[in-house]
This record gives C-alpha cells, structure tokens and sequence, in this order.
C-alpha cells in the first residue's frame, strides 16, 4: 500500500466494535476494492478485562472465576485448563470420581459451546432457523448445569482437587436422557444448514487454509483438524480420563470453510460417545481431596513453573503458571486459542469478498473473552 | 553448534533448555528444523532483576512439547517472526503487557491495550493506584490520560 | 384509561403514546462479553422476549430505543459505548446488565474496566447478577416498560 495513487482506489472502512456478524467486540479496519477485500486489520482488545493481572492478586483457588469467564461459552473447559496447570504445581491430586466427573462435564459443555457457535454461525451466513433449533438443546445442557452446580454458564463448578457438589442418581439418569435425543436433533439442526444449496456455496472452497501455514500460525483445535492436522491434546496428551474412553479424532481434508463446520459437528458426535462412556464408569468414592478442602485451600503453596494444555472447543488451551512459594500465584498466562486462531484471519481475507470475510472469521469460533482476557 | 544450552528439571516433566538471548535465534532455527514447527506461546515473567521469556513448542508429527527459557535483563530480545509466523501477535502481546521490546519485529506496537498507555501492567512495579483514562478523537484513535475529566 | 360504555376508549394522547412506545421497545444488537449469551438465550426459543413486545434486535443504534449493555465495558471500550449511545434517536433507555455493568464486578481492582456504566450513559435498569439469567433480564425489561408507562412505585 505504498504506491499512493493506489491507495486513493482502495476505500477504507471501519467494522466493528459492535457489528451483528464480529461476534462481540472485534474491530476489523478493511482496505477495500469494491467489494473486495484488500487487507484486513483486527484491532482487539475491546473486552482486556486485566484478568490475568487479577489472578496475580489473589489465592489460587480465587483464579478460577476468571478463567471461567475467559471462554464464557465453554466455561467447564476453562476450569479444567485451569486446574490441570494448579494441580500439578500445588501437588494435588484429584480422586478418580472426580476425574470422571470433571470429564463429564467438560463433554457437556463443548456441546454447548460448538451448538452457540453452529447458532452463530447460520446468523452470519443469514439464517435465522438454526438458531433456535441450537438453543433449544443448550437450554437443556444448562438446565443440567443449573442442577449440578447452582448456575447456568459461568459455573464455577470445580474447585483444586475435587468439585464443588456431587453427581447424584438423578443427574445421571438426567444426562442419559439428554443424551439419549441429542443427537436426533443434532442431525435435524444439520440437515438444516447442510442441506441447504446457498449455505454450501457460501461455505464450500471459501478460506482455505492449508496445513504448513496453519501450523506456522499457531492454529490449533477444529481449524487445524478440518485442515488434516489430527492434532487434539485429548489424545496428544491426554488429561482427566480421555485415556481410557473411546473416541476419535474428526478431521477433514476439505480446508475450507465447510470442512471446519462439519469437523464442528462431527466432534459433537463423539461428545456423545464420550459423555455415554465416561458417565457408566464414575467409580464411588470421594468428590474432594481433603487436602484442599474450605479453608485449606487457602493455604495451598506452590513453587517452580508448570505448563498445562487442554484441549477447549477453541482449540488448544494452555496454562503457565509460576508459583513462588507464596498462596498467590506468580505470574498466571494463557495461550488462548481464539487469540491465535484469530492471527490468521487477515491471511485468509485476502482478495475475499466481505461476505466471505464473515464466513471466514464466523467459522473461527471466536470468543472475545479469550481473546482480550 | 557454536552455542551452549543447558537443559533443565521441570516440576512436570516437561523438557526444558535454557539458553542465552543472544544464540536464542539460533537454536530456535534448529529446533524448528528437528521438527517442532508450531511455536504455541510465549510468556514472560518479571522477576524484578531480570524478565524470564519462555517459548512453547509443539511437534505436529510427535505431538510433543518443548520449552526454551531465555531471560532478559535490559528488556530486550531477539524477535522470533522470521521464523514462525505466530510469534507476531505473541510478540505484540508481550511488548504491551511486560514491555519487552522484541527487536526485528515488523510492526511493534500495543496489541490489547490503547496506543499511548503508560506503564505495563504485568510487571511487578506497576502501580494499580495510577487511574488512567481512555478517550477517543473524531479519527476513531484513542487517547489516554490522568485526567478523569478526559475520558473514562 | 377509562372503558366507555358504547365501547370506545378514552385517554390522552401521552398515555396513549406511552403504551405504544413500552410494547414495541427494540434493543440493539450489542453484546460485550460473557451476559450477551443470556441475552442471546433470552431472544432464543424458551425464553422468548418477544412475548412482551421487545422482539426485534436491530444491528444499527439509528433504529433502535434500548441498549442493553450487556458485558464488561473496558476503558478502550468505553468511548465507542458514548458514541453508540450519543447515535441513538430519543427517547432512549439503557438496561445495565450484570455487575460489570453496574460497579466492576469480579473485575474492579484491575486497571482496564470502568466501574460502572453509569459514569459512560445514564442507566434506566439495572439488572445484577453474573451472569443474570434470562428470566432476570426479561424482568429488566418489563421493568422499563413500567417505567415508560409511568407505573413505577417511586
């Protein structure tokens, strides 16, 4: 864009903060040619809630809040990021119920996380319909959160090392049932948007995004997976008990748009399987350590550096986390992987129309809670 | 290899190298030529005397993960863009949070915060009870003052 | 308003047009943070908001009478906030949803959010919780139709 005669045929344009199809508070600066897309500069950092800086100043247990409030759509996940990094550093372990349990409700919250998204996305693409179809089911998971935990989407269910309250016999006959109609309606809300010829064609060959560059920007989770990559940190590395369930890795060598919506729903699928195992093998026992429980979790100490990764419905969810001695943590930093995943984004705009531009940044999943933290 | 690397325990049985900032460009280059090809993130600690930069990487193939610790005592570092394409906004990240200056970075300028805030916030010395305010001009820019007259 | 016996309504023209304006208050599209997916959830089938007469969301400030500021509002964000706000036709009302909203929440030690929106815009309702649930904002806003109506209990 030096050339200034050039500059003067390009049109510049502001999109955002608030914009139906940004999905919060992105701002997106479009040099534009037309309808065509020039280039493309999101300016975040909109929702920088200082979380990380709060964490510093509080006991470790107290940090969880505002993980939970960093993906707010998949708070469960956050949690368990959260607490796979603490629990390693403070030397606690998690009982096996509890491990059983905290799998469980990470499954169920990534349905509800990609369903907000599938939602999302049909608005971006200009279809209302799926919208309440999604949003009828995700009433349902958050009726379950509402009886387990005594709230709807920011939990703060789990605690270091256990859970806050215990899975009962109804619960668990509660999820068999949820379960059990799910994924007739996942298939209806499908049908819905795959069947239908414009939504494949404003989908299909648009943002493709091949692996080498993928990896080189960082991409991770269904991004990368509908590009080929089978990388997932539930089999990488497995955390909580994704060991010792079956399921498999979705992925696609489709690398556009439509392959990361189908990668999306496809890993809803395996939720299910896992959520249906996981939920027959919770083992008896304790749902705390008492090692950290009431006030002792307030005097738990830790010392050294940890890296966790998990893997959220974003993508892969790391935690660093240096304790130095003392009952606060050191430095708490997240690799968020809508942060990442986001980079990409001016990459894949270019020479795009803007509506295209929608369906790229609408199949990025972002949540601007953890982009900005 | 015309560097020296000293490998580390780490309380997770991760592996850790630590290396000197000067040769950290180096065997990066290496290490992204034995494979590790996704850089993941990179932290910075303040330790007062000196700032801790931690670099996570990933091999795609083995799925395995590697830390590199290096650390800076004149806020200063080699940037790692030319290498990976990720290294950008984390690059970006650091620079407005710790106030590393990332040197050969293409465009090092406050990524989450407003252009013209004073201070970074992650370093220990930040002072909390300096109320800073945001206000923006017809342009569409920001402006950040002490003034709570100007801005909220 | 008073039922005439040959079926015919009296009232005055404010009353009347105060009524119209509560039944058809349209919000604007402007989700911040973490309470936009209630309020997501709250126009989704359910929880319908449009039973009570609130039920298109519009994507500009020009067309619409409410905002619901809905999510944190951070000093970056804040200017853009007024300038929304400043686009709005009148009369226009403001639902301060959460306790981000209303004082800093869980964030009000750091140095990036504003405590308050009420130091930005004037809030008309103020709806606590964090997130509240939808059932706690359609409150809100049935709240603010009293409010327009002149019910409220001062």
């Amino acid at each position: 864009m030096e050339n200034k005669g050039l500059k003067e045929k390009y049109i510049e344009l502001n999109m955002g903060p608030q914009h139906p199809s940004t999905h919060g508070v992105l701002r997106l600066k479009l040099l534009l040619d037309g309808e065509t897309v020039k280039n493309v500069e999101p300016v975040i950092g909109y929702l920088h809630r200082n979380a990380e800086k709060i964490c510093e100043l509080d006991f470790y247990c107290d940090a969880l809040i505002y993980f939970d409030r960093m993906d707010y759509v998949g708070a469960m996940n956050m949690e368990v990021g959260y607490l796979e990094a603490a629990e390693k550093l403070l030397n606690i372990e998690p009982p096996e119920r509890v491990v059983w349990i905290r799998t469980v409700m990470a499954e169920l919250n990534r349905l509800a996380s990609h369903l907000v998204w599938a939602g999302a996305f049909g608005l971006d693409l200009g279809m209302l319909t799926p919208f309440f179809y999604v949003f009828e089911q995700r009433e349902k998971i958050l009726d379950l959160f509402t009886e387990i935990c005594g709230s709807r989407q920011e939990t703060n269910y789990m605690s270091i090392g256990g859970v806050y309250q215990d899975f009962n016999d109804k619960i668990i006959y509660k999820i068999k049932e949820f379960t059990k109609q799910f994924p007739k309606k996942l298939d209806e809300v499908y049908n819905l948007l795959a069947k239908n010829d414009i939504f494949i064609s404003r989908t299909k060959n648009v943002g493709i995004l091949e692996p080498e560059v993928a990896l080189d920007y960082g991409v991770t989770g269904p991004m990368l997976r509908a590009s080929g990559v089978p990388y997932d940190v539930r089999k990488a590395e497995p955390y909580l008990a994704y060991d010792r369930v079956n399921f498999d890795i979705p992925i696609s060598k489709g690398k556009d748009v439509l392959a990361r919506f189908v990668v999306r729903f496809e890993e809803m699928r395996q939720s299910v399987k896992i959520i249906n195992q996981a939920i027959d093998k919770i083992p008896d026992g304790p749902y705390f350590n008492p090692k950290a429980r009431k006030s002792l979790m307030l005097r738990l100490r830790g010392e050294g550096d940890v890296y966790a990764r998990t893997e959220s419905p974003k993508g892969e969810f790391g935690v660093y986390l240096v304790g130095d001695g003392s009952v606060k943590p050191y430095r708490v930093h997240v690799r968020s992987p809508s942060f990442k995943n986001l980079s990409i984004l001016p990459y894949l705009s270019k020479d795009v129309l803007i509506a295209d531009m929608v369906a790229i940044s609408g199949s990025i999943d972002l949540v601007f809670g953890e982009v900005d933290r | 290899m015309a560097y020296e690397v000293k490998e580390e325990n780490s309380k997770d049985g991760r592996k850790v190298l630590r290396i000197s900032k000067e040769s950290l460009l180096e065997l990066m280059g290496d290490i992204k030529g034995s494979g590790y090809d996704s850089l993941s993130l990179i932290s910075t600690v303040d330790f007062r005397d000196r700032i801790e930069v931690v670099y996570h990487l990933t091999n795609s193939r083995t799925e395995e993960m590697l830390a590199i610790k290096s650390e800076t005592r004149d806020s200063r570092m080699p940037s790692v863009t030319s290498l990976f394409e990720s290294a950008n906004w984390d690059e970006r990240e650091q620079y407005d949070m710790m106030g590393i200056i990332f040197e050969g970075h293409p465009d090092l300028k406050r990524i989450l915060l407003p252009e013209g805030w004073v201070g970074y916030p992650l370093r220990k010395d930040y002072d909390l009870s300096k109320v800073q305010y945001v206000n923006m001009d017809d342009e569409g820019n920001d402006r950040v003052s002490f003034d709570p007259g100007d801005g909220w | 308003m008073k039922t005439g016996d040959s079926g015919f309504i009296t009232t005055t023209m404010d009353r009347a047009m105060e009524w119209a304006r509560s039944n058809s208050i349209w919000p604007l599209t402007f989700g911040l943070a973490c309470c936009a997916i209630e309020m997501m959830a709250m126009q989704a089938s359910r929880l319908d908001v449009s039973r009570f007469g609130s039920e298109v969301f519009r994507n500009s400030p020009r067309q619409s009478d409410l905002m619901i500021v809905s999510g944190t509002v951070t000093k970056k964000m804040a200017p853009r906030l007024r300038r929304l706000y400043d686009e709005m036709p009148y009369p226009k009302y403001v639902i301060a949803m959460g306790v981000c909203v209303i004082q800093g929440g869980p964030y009000n030690q750091g140095y990036s959010v504003v405590l308050g929106v009420d130091r930005v815009v004037p809030v008309d309702v103020y709806v606590p919780g964090c997130p509240p649930t939808p059932e706690a904002l359609t409150n809100g806003i049935i709240l603010l139709q009293k409010k327009i109506r002149n019910e409220t209990e001062r």
